[in-house]
């Protein structure tokens, strides 16, 4: 093979134009995931398939294909076949906008669901309201998606990140004390799950500190260093994926654990399943669990689950498959696949048990269209007996009361003409 | 305060440290071959996966010591067969390569383990802080750093001392004359390149057990590591050293002040470095110039 001896010189800009190109990787679009068949009612999904929330974007996607195998078993909707069209949004929300676009105008979907990352979840919806498109975000959590940006064809399955924290602060100031420090991801969800975690906490009297951490920080030491010298009762980790289990991990061999309790909204079986046993502490909100003895179909649903991915049901396959069930439920209760009736029709729909899941019967609230589902606040442990028995529920909260009042969410729905 | 002070100035040293390790490997890479190792993060994660993947079989201690020549090997086989076509094109052609393998280390870690994280246990006297007073400093870490400063003073006595790291030096400034007397510098390069990606190994094994292991933590690490060459100056190795451990400890200091800004402060860091001395504080001299 020739190969000259003197090759170019790499200089200091080549070297800065890769800086540059390795910030841009992670907003890069690497492939694409397609079911195609020809059936004739399409369902376009759009999740981060790819990048730092794979894991759990996969999750859903796994309960979604499910749901739609389960709904085709049943007839279809409308008597039609279902076709599920994933496509990867790369955790980046011009990519995840464009894939929306061309669900709807190129596929010509009848629905749309997605995305785990709630910034591409708003900008999704407002693609998905001006083409008249049912649209179901089933992981985005931050407030203003079924809050102040909320919109008449948009519906949440997932909880808001306030329903999380009402749902669990009462208990941490309770049982674990007043005084928080905050280790929170800088970006919109971080943000709006501490800021409501202090606005119960002032209202209770406490006392608070914290850090805003850039997402993707490969080492916690330093904020941790920061929260011991603040010395809190509790530790709140609102960090998400791998930068939860990193931080987590690192908390508890700097032996922290000792010295404050940990605990936050979401710690998701995905993340707890990564982090090694020591780590599995504290309180935390699981938005739906695996493990519900008397209620009815749980155990169904965790069965076939785990025969597709091999462990236990997750929160986010719960997610998947109830948004696609939910649109297959409404769209042959209303004998349509007309976006502005289904619509109207989903806005207070009750969810039958053997899509809930859940106790009760929780709704898609008509004034934010937000489901009320039940917040499951308990603690995490080391495995016992089943592996993934990692989670025991302390107090099952009704989603009615975690929301609280539409009022407060800040949502008024216009409805098209 | 002080305490503060000096609690995030030696956290920012242990954490530096780490980086160096993985600046090093890159570094090597960068002044034989130009090659601008964009897979560096690829090979630490694999690192990592193949250390998990055969603890179960020789323990913690045994992926230790086998997962970084496991990973060089795989370097060596990468080197061989797609890098060395492109010695002596624009570095453009290396970079393009290695942006697209790093693409494809990702996806195939994650294919063959899971998008989902993987805990990685370590000996359970390593997961203990010294004290409750020094509690950031855990048997683990401070082993690290011992790892690091092994690691380190072993690459600088082959380096000086062996006849690999005097053709290694000599290379890096005159590639043409040592080929003249007769040396292989193919298989120099190889084996420069298997030294650079061991080192990204071992950095990964490491991480791993105080991290986790997920398929996207090398694009989060590579990073800092090439901001430590630029601010410590191309083509020196010392200078990639000071470099990894002023940004691990500007990071820690900024976390004190202003947490949300530490990360950018490395960006800071480099882009000061630049305008004042645009070749990096050691840029001209040290043992590779």
């Amino acid at each position: 093979m020739a190969t000259s001896l003197r090759p170019t010189r790499v200089d200091r800009r080549t070297i800065l134009k890769t800086g540059a190109a390795v910030a841009a990787v992670q907003f890069a679009s690497p492939y694409i995931i397609k079911a195609r068949g020809e059936t004739p009612i399409r369902i376009g999904m759009v999740d981060p398939i790819t990048g730092a929330y794979a894991a759990i974007a996969q999750g859903e996607v796994a309960g979604a294909k499910f749901a739609a195998e389960e709904v085709n078993k049943k007839g279809g909707i409308l008597g039609r076949q279902v076709e599920l069209l994933i496509e990867d949004s790369a955790n980046d929300v011009g990519t995840g906008v464009q894939k929306t676009r061309k669900l709807i105008d190129r596929d010509q979907v009848s629905f749309i669901i997605g995305d785990v990352n709630s910034g591409i979840a708003i900008a999704m919806a407002q693609v998905t309201s001006e083409k008249k498109v049912l649209h179901i975000v089933s992981g985005g959590h931050t407030d203003p998606i079924t809050g102040t940006s909320c919109s008449w064809n948009v519906f949440r399955v997932c909880n808001s990140t306030a329903m999380d924290c009402n749902a669990i602060a009462s208990t941490l100031i309770e049982k674990l004390g007043k005084k928080w420090y905050f280790l929170t991801p800088d970006y919109a969800y971080g943000h709006s799950v501490q800021s409501g975690f202090e606005k119960l906490l002032k209202a209770a009297g406490g006392t608070f500190a914290g850090s805003l951490v850039p997402i993707g920080t490969p080492d916690y030491s330093a904020y941790l260093i920061q929260a011991k010298a603040f010395s809190p009762q509790v530790l709140i980790n609102i960090m998400g994926g791998g930068d939860q289990v990193s931080s987590l991990k690192q908390f508890v061999q700097f032996g922290l654990d000792k010295q404050m309790a940990v605990a936050g909204t979401l710690f998701e079986l995905e993340s707890i399943r990564a982090v090694p046993d020591a780590a599995r502490v504290g309180w935390w909100t699981m938005e739906w669990w695996w493990d519900q003895p008397g209620v009815p179909h749980v155990a169904e649903f965790n069965a076939a689950m785990k025969k597709i991915t091999g462990s236990a049901a997750t929160a986010r396959n719960w997610f998947g498959y109830t948004s696609v069930q939910t649109l297959a439920a409404i769209a042959n209760q209303e004998k349509t696949l007309d976006a502005v009736p289904l619509a109207r029709a989903l806005a207070g729909f009750k969810l039958p048990p053997e899509i809930a899941l859940q106790p009760g019967q929780p709704q898609y609230r008509a004034g934010d269209h937000q489901l009320m589902s039940t917040v499951f606040v308990g603690e995490a442990h080391p495995a016992q007996g089943d592996p993934d028995n990692m989670f025991a529920v302390r107090s099952p909260v009704p989603g009615e009361k975690a929301a609280g009042p539409v009022e407060d969410t800040g949502c008024k729905i216009q409805w098209p003409a | 305060m002080t305490l503060l002070l000096l609690f995030n100035i030696t956290n920012g040293l242990i954490v530096g440290a780490f980086y160096v390790l993985m600046a090093l490997g890159l570094s090597l890479i960068l002044n034989l071959s130009n090659v601008i190792n964009f897979a560096h993060g690829g090979f630490l994660v694999l690192g990592g996966y193949i250390a998990y993947a055969i603890t179960p079989y020789v323990g913690f201690w045994g992926a230790l010591l086998l997962a970084p020549p496991l990973t060089a090997v795989i370097g060596l086989i990468v080197e061989r067969l797609l890098i060395r076509p492109l010695y002596g094109r624009d570095p453009l052609y290396g970079l393009l390569l290695t942006f697209g393998l790093a693409f494809m280390i990702e996806d195939g870690t994650r294919f063959i383990w899971g998008a989902q994280g993987k805990p990685v246990a370590i000996p359970a006297f390593l997961a203990q802080p010294l004290s409750s007073d020094l509690f950031f400093i855990t048997w683990y870490r401070l082993f690290m750093v011992v790892v690091v400063i092994v690691a380190i003073a072993l690459l600088f006595l082959l380096l000086r001392y062996t006849r690999l790291g005097i053709r290694i030096r000599a290379g890096t400034l005159d590639l043409e004359t040592v080929a003249a007397l007769g040396i292989n510098v193919q298989k120099l390069r190889s084996l420069n390149f298997a030294v650079g990606i061991f080192l990204a190994g071992l950095s990964g094994v490491l991480a791993a057990g105080q991290l986790g292991l997920d398929p996207t933590m090398g694009t989060n690490l590579l990073m800092p590591s090439f901001i430590a060459i630029i601010v410590g100056g191309l083509g020196s190795l010392p200078g990639t050293l000071i470099g990894g451990l002023l940004i691990g400890v500007a990071a820690g200091l900024t976390s004190v002040f202003f947490p949300a800004a530490s990360e950018a402060v490395m960006y800071i860091m480099m882009a000061v470095v630049l305008l004042a001395r645009p070749r990096g504080l050691f840029g001209e001299e040290g043992i590779m110039s």
